[in-house]
C-alpha cells in the first residue's frame, strides 16, 4: 500500500515537473516571437541600432535559442529568473515579495468563498423548500456579479461611506497583523463573492445525493448525532466534487487576482503581469509565468492527493 | 426535523462569526480623513503611474516624473512658486554674449547618499552621460537634439561652463527638471546601483519599507540643507493605476492627496476634499506626415484645416470627458498665445470641411490608418465618426506592442497625444520642430520663426506676441489638431493639508508647497 502510494506520489510529481518545463519552454518561445528585442526594450525609443545591438550582445539575445533557453533554465532551477530589462532588478526578488500579496488574496478569499459556499449549500440541501429555492435565487445572483463591479459597491459602501475598511494598499503581515487582515478584507470578500456561489452549487448537488446514500439512512436510523451525520459522514461522501471545486477556485483566484490588486492598488503578481507586459518586460512575463504554473501544478497535485485520501476506492487502487 | 434545524443553526453560526470577524476587524480601526489630524509626520500621495518603473535613475524620466523625483534629487535650477527657474545646486548663472555657454556657479556643502560631495567635475559626469540613448531627460540636449549641448567643461571646482551648438536664451528653466538633477559619484560611475537605489541630495531618501510600484516611502534627509523648506518627515507616493480609486483612497483617508481625473471631481468634492484645478495639457492629434508620404492627403494643408473643423470638440467633451475643456488652441487657455479667436475660426463645420477636401481633390474623401492605445480607444471612435460624416475614413487599429505604437510616427499619418506646453520651447524644439513627431522632417518657415522669436523673447510682451504667432501657426497648419484640454486635479483633505497650490503653469506641485492645513 505504501509502496504504491509513493509510486504515485513519484509519477505525478514527475508529470508536474513535466508540464513546468513546457510551459517553461512555451513562455520562452512567445517571448521571443513577440516583436522587439531586450535591447529595444531597455533602451527605448530614441536608440541607436549599435546601443541596441550592444545589449542584445551582452544579453545573449543573438546566441541560439537552445543556449538561451537552457543558460535560462540552469539559472530558474537554482532561483534566478533573470534581470528586468526595464529596471535591471531582480525578476526573482520582485516576484518574491508580490507572491505572498496575490497568495493571501487566493488563500483568503478560497476559505471564505468555501466557508460561505458550503454552509450555503449544505442548508440549501437539507433545508430544501422554500430557503433552497431562496438560496437558489441569491446564488445564481452572486453568480452573475461582475467581481470588479462588486468590489466598487464594496469599497463605496464599507470605505468610503463608513470608513470600516481601507479602500486601497496593502499591509505586509510582519508589519501589523491587524492592518494586513484590514488591508484584505474588501479584495478577499470581492473575489469570494462568485467563488462562494459557485462552491455553494457543487456542495448543494453533492449534498442531495449524499443524502439519498443508504448508509445515511442507517446512520439516522440509530440516533447517531445530526451534527456527525451531515458534517462527518454525509459531508466526506460529498466532498470529492467539493474539494475539486475549492482547488478550482483557489487557481481561478490566483489567476484573476488582477481585479482586486488594480481596484485595491495590492502589489502583487496581477499587478507584476500588467506592468510587464505592457513595459514589454520579456524576463519579467516569463518569471511570472512559470511562476504561476508552478503554483497551478502544485494546487493540483495536492488536489490529486486529496482526492485519492478522501476517496477509499481511489486510495485501494 | 431536529436534524434541519441544527444544520440550519450550524449554518447560522458559520454566518454569525464571518460576520462577527468583519465586525472585529472593523472596530480595529480604518481610518477616515474626520479622524486624520493636521500633522507634519506623514503626507501620502496617491499618483496615477509608477514613477520610478525605470528605477531610480531620474534621467531615464521627463519632466512629468519631476515631482517624485524632486524628494530624492536635487537640481541645478529649482522651479519657484511662480513657474520660474530660482537656484538649486547652482547658486548663480551666467550666460556669455551670443547666449552659446552657460557658466554655472555650484553651491558648496552638498553631499550625495553615497558620501561624495558635489563639484564641477560631478556636474560634468553627469551632463557628459547625454550620449545615452536610455536617458529620456536628456534627449534634447544630446548630440543633434534641439538643444544640443557640445561641451561641458569645468571652469573651476565650482563652477562649470555648459556650450551650446546654438545660442539658447533661457536655457536655465530646463535645469528647474529632470534635466537638471544631478545624480552622486557612485551612480555616475555604475548607473546600475540606481536601478535599486538612489543616490541623490534631495531632501528625503528612499526608506526600506518601501514596495516597488506600489508605494514609495521617502524620509527627510538628515545631510540636506533644504530639508526643512519641506513641512512633512515623511512622504508616500502610492501608485494608485484606477482613477476610481485613487478618489477612494482620499475620501477614505488613505491618501491625503491624489491626482483626480475630471470625472472623479465631483464625488471628491461632494465627500468634502478640496480640489485645486490647473489646465496646461492639451490632448493633441498631431499630424506625423506634413509629406504625405504615408497618406498623400495629408501632404496638403487643406485637408489637415478639414480635419479641424470636422471635429465636434463640444461632443467629445460632452460624451467622454466631462469637466475639461474643449480645445480650438495648441496652447493651453493659461498661456501666453492663447488666441479667443480661433475658437471660432475652426468652429465645428462639416460643411467647411467637405469644401476644403474637394478644394484639396479629395471631393469623396480619403482612407487612412491610426494607431491607438488603450487610453486613447474612445476618443479616436468619437472623431472617428465626425470624420466619416464628411467622407474620411479613418481605422482605428489597436498598437500589438508598444513598438508598433513608437512606429506609429513613421508609418501613419496621424497620431494623438497629450501635450503638455509648461515650455513651449522645449516641446516645439524636442518633439514638434526636430523631434519624434516630425521624422518625415517636414518644415514650416512661419513655425521655425516664432518658436525662434519665443526663445529670444526678453519680456512679457515679447513673449505674448511670439507665442500667439506660434499657437495661430500650429492649429492653421494642421500640424496640431487640438481635441480638448484636461485639467490636472489635485484632491487634497482639507483637515490635513494647505490648499494645493501649482508652480505657475506646471501640473504638478512642488513637493515642498505642501503644507499643513492651518
Amino acid at each position: 500500500m505504501e509502496v504504491t502510494m509513493a509510486l504515485f506520489i513519484t509519477k505525478r510529481l514527475l508529470m508536474a515537473l513535466a508540464t513546468v518545463l513546457v510551459v517553461a519552454v512555451l513562455a520562452f518561445l512567445l517571448v521571443h516571437a513577440m516583436p522587439g528585442s531586450p535591447g529595444a526594450v531597455s533602451l527605448g525609443a530614441g536608440a541607436s541600432q549599435e546601443a541596441i545591438d550592444e545589449v542584445n550582445q551582452r544579453l545573449g539575445w543573438n546566441d541560439p535559442l537552445f543556449t538561451q533557453f537552457f543558460s535560462w533554465l540552469g539559472s530558474a532551477v537554482q532561483g534566478d529568473l533573470g534581470i528586468s530589462l526595464i529596471d535591471g532588478r531582480s525578476v526573482s526578488a520582485d516576484l518574491a515579495s508580490r507572491l505572498p500579496v496575490t497568495a493571501s488574496l487566493a488563500a483568503g478569499a478560497t476559505v471564505l468563498s468555501a466557508v460561505l459556499g458550503i454552509a450555503l449549500g449544505v442548508t440549501a440541501a437539507v433545508r430544501g423548500g422554500l430557503l433552497d429555492q431562496v438560496i437558489g435565487g441569491f446564488v445564481g445572483l452572486l453568480v452573475a456579479l461582475p467581481a470588479f463591479w462588486v468590489g466598487v459597491i464594496f469599497v463605496y459602501l464599507f470605505a468610503v461611506q463608513s470608513s470600516v475598511f481601507p479602500a486601497t494598499g496593502y499591509v505586509p503581515f510582519e508589519v501589523s497583523p491587524q492592518d494586513w487582515a484590514l488591508s484584505l478584507a474588501l479584495p478577499v470578500i470581492t473575489l469570494a463573492v462568485g467563488g462562494a456561489a459557485f462552491i455553494a452549487r457543487q456542495t448543494r448537488a453533492s449534498m442531495l445525493e449524499a443524502l439519498q446514500q443508504e448508509h445515511i439512512r442507517t446512520l439516522r436510523a440509530t440516533a447517531t448525532p445530526t451534527w456527525k451525520i451531515l458534517y462527518v459522514h454525509a459531508l466526506r461522501y460529498a466532498s470529492l466534487p467539493i474539494v475539486a471545486g475549492i482547488a478550482l477556485q483557489f487557481i481561478g483566484l490566483f489567476g484573476g487576482s488582477v481585479i482586486a490588486e488594480q481596484l485595491f492598488a495590492m502589489p502583487g503578481l496581477g499587478q507584476a503581469v500588467q506592468t510587464s507586459v505592457s513595459t514589454h518586460d520579456a524576463p519579467a512575463v516569463q518569471g511570472v509565468v512559470v511562476i504561476a504554473t508552478v503554483v497551478v501544478v502544485a494546487v493540483n497535485l495536492v488536489l490529486e492527493l486529496a482526492t485519492k485520501f478522501l476517496d477509499p476506492k481511489l486510495r485501494a487502487s | 426535523m431536529k436534524l434541519l434545524t441544527t444544520t440550519a443553526r450550524g449554518s447560522a453560526a458559520v454566518l454569525t462569526g464571518a460576520l462577527l470577524v468583519g465586525s472585529l476587524a472593523a472596530c480595529g480601526g480604518g481610518s477616515s480623513q474626520a479622524a486624520a489630524k493636521a500633522d507634519t509626520s506623514s503626507l501620502t500621495l496617491a499618483i496615477d503611474s509608477d514613477s520610478a518603473s525605470f528605477g531610480f535613475d531620474p534621467l531615464r524620466v521627463s519632466a512629468a516624473q519631476r515631482q517624485f523625483f524632486e524628494g530624492l534629487y536635487d537640481s541645478l535650477m529649482t522651479l519657484q512658486p511662480d513657474g520660474s527657474a530660482g537656484p538649486g545646486l547652482a547658486k548663480e548663472f551666467t550666460y556669455n554674449a551670443d547666449n552659446t555657454v552657460l557658466t554655472l556657479t555650484l553651491k558648496d556643502g552638498v553631499t550625495f547618499a553615497d558620501g561624495s560631495k558635489l563639484d564641477a567635475d560631478l556636474v560634468k559626469a553627469n551632463l557628459d552621460r547625454r550620449s545615452d540613448p536610455a536617458l529620456s531627460a536628456y534627449s534634447a540636449v544630446a548630440k543633434g537634439g534641439a538643444q544640443e549641448i557640445t561641451s561641458v567643461d569645468v571652469v573651476s571646482p565650482t563652477q562649470v561652463a555648459l556650450t551650446f551648438a546654438k545660442p539658447q536664451p533661457g536655457f536655465e528653466k530646463n535645469l528647474a527638471s529632470t534635466t537638471g538633477m544631478i545624480v552622486g559619484k557612485n551612480g555616475v560611475t555604475d548607473t546600475s546601483t540606481l536601478a535599486a537605489t538612489p543616490d541623490g541630495s534631495g531632501p528625503y531618501t528612499l526608506d526600506p519599507s518601501t514596495v516597488k510600484g506600489n508605494k514609495y516611502v521617502l524620509v527627510k534627509n538628515d545631510k540636506s540643507p533644504d530639508a526643512s523648506k519641506y513641512a512633512f518627515k515623511k512622504v508616500v507616493f502610492s501608485v494608485v493605476l484606477d482613477p476610481q480609486a485613487r478618489a477612494n483612497a482620499l475620501v477614505s483617508g488613505q491618501a491625503d492627496v491624489a491626482m483626480l481625473t475630471s470625472n472623479t471631481v465631483d464625488f471628491a468634492k461632494s465627500k468634502g476634499v478640496g480640489v485645486s484645478q490647473i489646465g496646461g495639457t492639451v490632448n493633441t492629434m498631431i499630424s506625423f506626415d506634413k509629406t504625405g508620404k504615408t497618406a498623400p492627403a495629408f501632404g496638403q494643408e487643406k485637408v489637415r484645416q478639414a480635419i479641424q473643423y470636422a471635429i465636434n470638440r463640444q461632443a467629445l467633451v460632452d460624451a467622454l470627458h466631462k469637466g475639461d475643456i474643449p480645445a480650438w488652441n495648441a496652447l493651453p487657455k493659461d498661456s501666453a498665445g492663447f488666441t479667443k479667436d480661433l475658437e471660432t475660426k475652426f468652429a465645428y463645420s462639416p460643411e467647411k470641411a467637405k469644401s476644403l477636401l474637394a478644394e484639396a481633390g479629395y471631393p469623396n474623401g480619403f482612407e487612412f490608418t491610426i494607431i491607438a492605445g488603450a487610453q486613447t480607444q474612445t476618443d479616436l471612435q468619437a472623431v472617428q465618426k465626425d470624420l466619416a460624416a464628411v467622407g474620411i475614413t479613418m481605422n482605428v487599429k489597436m498598437a500589438a506592442s508598444t513598438d508598433e505604437a513608437f512606429a506609429a510616427v513613421a508609418t501613419t499619418p496621424l497620431g494623438y497625444a497629450p501635450l503638455n506646453w509648461d515650455n513651449p520651447v522645449g516641446v516645439m524644439y524636442g518633439a514638434i520642430l526636430n523631434g519624434f513627431t516630425n521624422v518625415q522632417k517636414a518644415t514650416d518657415d512661419q513655425l521655425s520663426a516664432a518658436t525662434g522669436e519665443l526663445a529670444a523673447a526678453k519680456d512679457d510682451a515679447a513673449v505674448k506676441a511670439a507665442a500667439s504667432k506660434l499657437n495661430t501657426r500650429l492649429v492653421e497648419s494642421g500640424w496640431m489638431i487640438p481635441l480638448y484640454e484636461a485639467l490636472t486635479n489635485q484632491g487634497y483633505n482639507t483637515k490635513k493639508v494647505a490648499q494645493v497650490k501649482f508652480a505657475g503653469t506646471n501640473a504638478y506641485p512642488l513637493l515642498s508647497s505642501y503644507t499643513p492645513a492651518s
